[in-house]
């Protein structure tokens, strides 16, 4: 309730000084106050601040800002923007702390700016050696906070806890060996006093985990793997020793329920992605939802999407959590748009599956039976020739964020209806090599297919409206109360859409790909929208 | 005879290899050319392309936009040279996601990897065809008619592909192709729009761009036109080419002629 005051003196002080119509505006340094984890827990009660790379705990990137409505929004104009040096694409959400954004850059830089005008405060470079192994681009998609400590991911496998306030290093611990081909790019989720993080590296033949650290020293406090060790149930679902070099990396962003204490993540596929016939069984938990106890790691449940993957359909998505109205009930539920082009209501506190539909175009699998396994098509495994499936490699959707909204009830989802020849291969495991047994092939120009934000309604799976984009979008998005989605596209456009109709309300061209989510803030009483695109993070706001 | 030759010298170019490591001297191969280019060779820097390096690339090796990795299956915008491309699989390319192979590959699969990306597209130099390409020149501007629609160094038409360099980027076989079945293989940039505004007039012309929410054309005219999605009606895409069969119009001999000469139009004529 303080935070909220503070919030709205500020606010009442600067209408204030617009109104004298002052010449020389006195510039106030923003209030940093900490970050304690109950702020973290009611994040959604302070929609000037964006806490955590997902908005929320529940990750539903619904905020309650409203100046910015469906009436107004084609009024927005851009504020500012700022170039990344580093020329590579931003997939980064940054975060808003009481006036203060915290944007990650390609490789694994952090740069903290005046959230009203891009003016830097201090940036970190992260020292990297010169012999990473990555396979997907130096990516590196946000921060978390906690206090007055940012944490970050890094491409050499590391966690760094850094000052907010200056960008000092706190401390700066190995998760992993980067030379084994293990590599970090997600932004790490607080729990209470923790640090939740996961692996990426999923195509060099690792053992994914889910690591969480002391958020004061950076100690290491539990870590689950997501392929059960020898003698651990589920390790039987891996032939001979194919458990070891069986990827399941955690290269996204999970949530968290405080009410049952379960973190919430998603697994990666299988190694090697594409020849399954040297890791025969259902290859637990790979493309899974696992739900780990907050406070040990233990696994509570899971649910498998995709049981012996041979089409690199990771699970690498953000769950996002709500309690919605099923069947005349109210239900917790986890609501997941799979990258295997299936979407799935699963009942959180058990992991029991409700309701699952295509949301994308798919040929590998005929539906899925009551338990939400699905019903395998035969005869779409790779071959060494080739076999056409859709959905291709990069899946109905991937790891851009979904998003909820409070309003309408819908979750929306950036759907790619494709389809590409897929290809096995003979290879053996070689530390720190590629380790995928194949590979994908398009058959026709991608202008030929087709992209859409797609708003399905989790008590159905039923698509209720659909926007149609120019293919391959790897955009997130969010919402509004406003009653807005924000989100963009593989041609450079961020736009608006009417979150209940579908309708364009707003679109302006950023000039290259959109490869990130958008977020919201507000600063002195005035709503921004920020997205990054190409290079170049954008802040928009309404006009003056 | 040719074989045995090759794998005398490789015996020979180890040697050299090791005593390189020995003097310590730089990783850059500087001269010498590919020795690893049999088809064995080819068929390792095959496997480890499609291991290591299809992830950007293409299973294919036709590229891919998103990740900016180029189309290595016609001419190299980076390397002209056997040396060229070892150095950059080596070294990387500096400013993009192009990183070294690892330091600890050794030479002889960096120039098996050679021998798979030359392997991509024949040496033009190799290639004898049948056609005269005197004869294609006339049946350019002649009987075929090509100039009224392509452009060879800023001649001839705006209504289809330019084609000063176009021996580069199509094979003699594809050229054949697109002269007998030219909606075989039609780039989504000759596709066409027929687009009714919401003023009712119909245009059509080349999909110039389709993006999200704007749409651009050029009629037969030459005229550009560009439509915000709100003033579309409706619009619809025609995939198949405007191009002509010349299976009919022109004899086989005929085609010979014509194929000699769009491939002779490359940078290195």
């Amino acid at each position: 309730m303080q935070r909220l005051i503070g919030f709205l003196f500020l606010a009442v002080t600067s209408f204030g000084v617009i109104a004298q119509e002052e010449p020389f505006q006195t510039v106030i340094t923003p209030a940093f106050s900490p970050i304690t984890w109950d702020r973290l827990v009611n994040a959604d009660a302070e929609p000037e601040n964006w806490l955590m790379y997902s908005g929320t705990l529940s990750s539903q990137r619904y905020s309650r800002l409203n100046q910015i409505t469906t009436a107004n929004v084609d009024e927005l104009e851009l504020k500012w923007a700022y170039q990344i040096p580093v020329i590579d694409r931003a997939e980064t959400v940054p975060l808003v702390v009481d006036g203060i954004m915290f944007i990650t850059e390609a490789p694994s830089n952090l740069v903290a700016v005046d959230a009203r005008t891009g003016g830097i405060y201090w940036r970190y470079d992260h020292e990297m050696p010169d012999d990473i192994l990555i396979c997907c681009g130096r990516n590196n998609r946000g921060v978390a906070i906690l206090g007055e400590t940012l944490f970050m991911s890094t491409l050499d496998a590391r966690l760094v806890a850094l000052d907010a306030r200056t960008g000092n290093v706190l401390w700066n611990v190995a998760v992993a060996d980067y030379k084994a081909g293990y590599s970090k790019t997600a932004a790490p989720l607080i729990v209470k006093d923790k640090v939740v993080t996961g692996i990426a590296g999923g195509e060099f033949g690792i053992r994914g985990f889910i690591d969480a650290y002391d958020a004061a020293t950076g100690e290491r406090v539990w870590r689950t793997y997501t392929i059960p060790g020898e003698g651990e149930p589920g390790n039987e679902s891996w032939a001979g020793d194919s458990w070891k070099t069986g990827g399941a990396a955690t290269w996204i962003t999970g949530s968290y329920d405080p009410d049952l204490n379960l973190v919430y993540w998603g697994t990666g596929n299988p190694g090697p992605d594409w020849n399954g016939d040297v890791r025969e069984g259902d290859n637990l938990y790979s493309d899974s939802a696992m739900a780990l106890n907050g406070d040990t790691g233990e696994l509570v449940w899971h649910f498998q999407f995709t049981p012996h993957d041979v089409h690199d359909y990771d699970s690498i998505q953000v769950p996002i959590l709500a309690d919605i109205n099923y069947q005349g009930s109210q239900r917790k539920v986890m609501m997941w748009a799979n990258r295997n082009a299936f979407y799935y209501t699963i009942d959180r506190e058990t992991g029991r599956f409700l309701v699952g539909k295509p949301y994308a175009a798919q040929t590998w699998a005929q539906g899925l039976d009551v338990n939400g396994r699905p019903i395998r098509v035969p005869g779409m495994e790779p071959t060494y020739e080739g076999v056409l499936v859709s959905p291709p490699i990069v899946g109905g959707t991937n790891w851009y964020s979904p998003g909820f909204s409070q309003d309408t009830g819908y979750f929306y989802v950036t759907a790619f209806d494709g389809e590409q020849e897929f290809f096995k291969r003979d290879e053996d495991y070689e530390e720190g090599q590629r380790y995928t047994g194949g590979g994908g092939r398009y058959t026709q120009p991608m202008d030929a297919f087709h992209s859409s934000i797609r708003a399905i309604d989790p008590a159905t799976a039923e698509i209720v409206w659909e926007f149609p984009i120019q293919p391959r979008s790897s955009a997130g998005i969010t919402t509004t109360a406003g009653g807005l989605v924000f989100t963009g596209s593989a041609d450079g456009f961020f736009f608006a859409l009417n979150a209940r109709t579908g309708e364009e309300l707003w679109h302006m061209s950023l000039g290259a790909r959109v490869h990130a989510a958008p977020m919201t803030f507000a600063v002195d009483g005035k709503q921004y929208v920020t997205i990054a695109s190409g290079n170049v993070v954008y802040t928009f706001g309404l006009r003056d | 005879m040719g074989l045995n030759a090759k794998s005398w010298w490789r015996g020979v170019f180890a040697l050299g290899a090791l005593s390189l490591t020995t003097f310590n001297l730089p990783a850059n191969a500087e001269d010498g050319g590919n020795l690893y280019n049999t088809d064995y060779d080819v068929a390792q820097g095959r496997s480890y392309f499609e291991r290591q390096c299809s992830r950007c690339h293409g299973f294919d090796a036709k590229g891919n936009d998103e990740t900016g990795a180029p189309d290595l299956t016609g001419r190299l915008n980076r390397a002209s040279s056997d040396v060229g491309i070892f150095n950059i699989l080596r070294n990387g390319i500096a400013g993009t996601a192009m990183l070294p192979v690892p330091e600890t590959l050794p030479d002889t699969l960096v120039w098996q990897l050679v021998a798979f990306v030359n392997s991509l597209s024949a040496d033009p130099a190799n290639i004898v065809l049948p056609g005269s390409i005197a004869a294609g020149a006339d049946l350019f501007t002649g009987k075929g008619a090509c100039n009224a629609c392509h452009m060879i160094s800023g001649k001839g038409g705006r209504l289809g592909p330019d084609l000063t360099f176009v021996g580069d980027r199509r094979s003699p076989e594809e050229l054949v192709a697109d002269l007998i079945m030219p909606n075989q293989d039609v780039e989504p940039r000759w596709w066409r729009l027929r687009i009714t505004g919401r003023d009712g007039i119909t245009r059509e012309g080349f999909r110039m761009n389709e993006s999200s929410f704007s749409l651009r054309i050029m009629d037969e005219d030459d005229n550009l036109w560009s439509y915000a999605n709100n003033q579309i009606a409706n619009y619809e895409r025609i995939e198949d080419s405007t191009m002509p069969s010349y299976a009919q119009t022109l004899t086989d001999s005929e085609v010979d002629d014509l194929v000699a000469f769009l491939f002779s139009l490359r940078k290195e004529n």
